[in-house]
């Protein structure tokens, strides 16, 4: 139990490094633009905005929240993201962490 | 070893799940955005700006099937039709063109067809059609000969508003029907500018290089120093047509009463024909031809003016403005 606490903690940890490595050197910004046009190039932010439409039509044009519409949204968001996105995604992030281990 | 190497692993599985996490997260970020951008664009009203009806888009759907456009329909071949404005006719708009050569007289071959076949008409017509002589001005639209030319002096000839112009249309045109207006280009051409005053003539031949051509029998219309003539055809020309203005007072004050209308008609009938049998390809092919060919026709020239304007008050109105031709003599 301690142990699986202990872990926990590692792992965010790691995480928190990481992040704040990507931060430092703006690598992430770069990440998440390259990610945002695999997107559109795929055809995901056209799929999620027709699906965005069909919520706000259900729950009508005034009442709809952002927190509606993000509750909705980002597990469908991340479903449908295509496996060759993913994996360019990740393969970018290891290349980045191996450069920063070798410095 | 082994548990070292199991650690590595265990590193390896916690390092991949980070990374996993991290692109849930970036993912997570980028349809956060979407998300914001949706709401605004649902709040101000621009989100479903670019939709069409259901309605409209059902009706305006894009058909794919074989042997039809994307509208549904099946490919037909429309035949466009045109109305021949010369003689109603319905045409097939690719047929059109040939036609209107044809029946107008515009190519080279058909001019002197159909200015045959006009003249023909013509002289059949005369008789029937000497109701309108107020429309000769006006219905100049429909005639094809619409060179710069003829629009200059066809306004020159409107605002200066002449009795002569009047009594011309009356009596020498013999009834200013359509068909009576379509032959003065061809058949008749030099009417254009026999009919002309001599003022007319002087300020033609001033502002223009107006050699006459051999074969379109038409009045050069480009500047004094025009390349096509050289200036022994200018002069010959001003001097035939201003000659022949003089040479007709001459001539027609003997005959003036002579001649009655009927006969009057046929002899400038056979003129006519003289006039444009003088054009035939063989001897029209080069603009400069002979000198002497260009005698001979001013020589028509004159004799078919001095028939066709047998009109008494007509050839008084030219005597007195041939009073003051001395004084412009261009020679």
């Amino acid at each position: 139990m301690a142990d699986l606490q202990e872990r926990k903690i590692k792992d965010a940890q790691m995480r928190a490094t990481i992040n704040q490595k990507l931060v430092e050197t703006g690598e992430r910004e770069r990440l998440k633009e390259l990610l945002r046009t695999r997107l559109v190039e795929c055809g995901w932010r056209d799929q999620l905005k027709a699906h965005c439409k069909d919520i706000v039509q259900q729950k009508g044009l005034e009442h709809v929240t952002v927190d509606d519409l993000v509750a909705e949204i980002t597990p469908k968001g991340r479903a449908l993201v295509p496996d060759n996105v993913k994996k360019e995604l990740l393969q970018r992030i290891r290349t980045f962490l191996s450069q920063q281990s070798n410095i | 070893m082994i548990e070292s190497d199991l650690l590595f692993m265990e590193e390896d599985v916690e390092l991949e799940l980070a990374m996993d996490e991290i692109m849930n997260e970036l993912i997570d970020e980028v349809s956060l955005g979407l998300c914001f951008e949706i709401h605004r664009a649902s709040k101000i009203g621009t989100l479903f700006i670019s939709d069409t009806d259901p309605k409209s888009s059902k009706e305006l759907e894009v058909v794919e099937k074989p042997g039809l456009d994307v509208f549904g329909q099946a490919p037909t071949k429309k035949q466009f039709e045109c109305i021949c404005p010369n003689c109603h006719r319905h045409l097939a708009a690719s047929r059109f063109a040939p036609h209107l050569e044809k029946c107008m007289g515009m190519g080279r071959n058909s001019s002197r067809i159909a200015s045959r076949r006009i003249a023909t008409n013509s002289t059949l017509k005369r008789d029937s059609d000497d109701s309108g002589p107020d429309h000769d001005d006006n219905d100049n639209d429909w005639t094809y000969q619409t060179d710069s030319k003829r629009i200059k002096k066809l306004k020159k000839e409107r605002s200066t508003n002449s009795p002569r112009r009047n009594k011309f249309g009356k009596f020498s045109k013999n009834g200013g029907d359509i068909y009576n207006d379509r032959d003065t280009g061809t058949p008749e051409p030099r009417f254009d500018y026999d009919d002309m005053t001599l003022e007319e003539r002087k300020s033609l031949l001033l502002n223009t290089c107006g050699v006459i051509s051999e074969h379109t029998k038409k009045m050069c219309t480009r500047s004094m120093r025009c390349p096509q003539h050289n200036d022994e055809q200018r002069l010959l020309v001003r001097k035939t047509l201003l000659r022949s203005l003089n040479s007709l007072d001459e001539d027609i004050h003997v005959d003036i009463d002579s001649f009655d209308d009927g006969e009057n008609q046929a002899l400038r009938e056979t003129l006519q024909w003289e006039a444009s049998s003088n054009s035939s390809p063989a001897d029209s092919t080069s603009t400069n031809n002979s000198t002497s060919s260009r005698k001979r026709s001013s020589k028509n020239n004159s004799r078919s003016n001095g028939a066709g304007n047998n009109n008494g008050s007509n050839r008084k109105k030219k005597k007195t403005n041939n009073s003051s031709s001395n004084l412009y003599e261009f020679s």
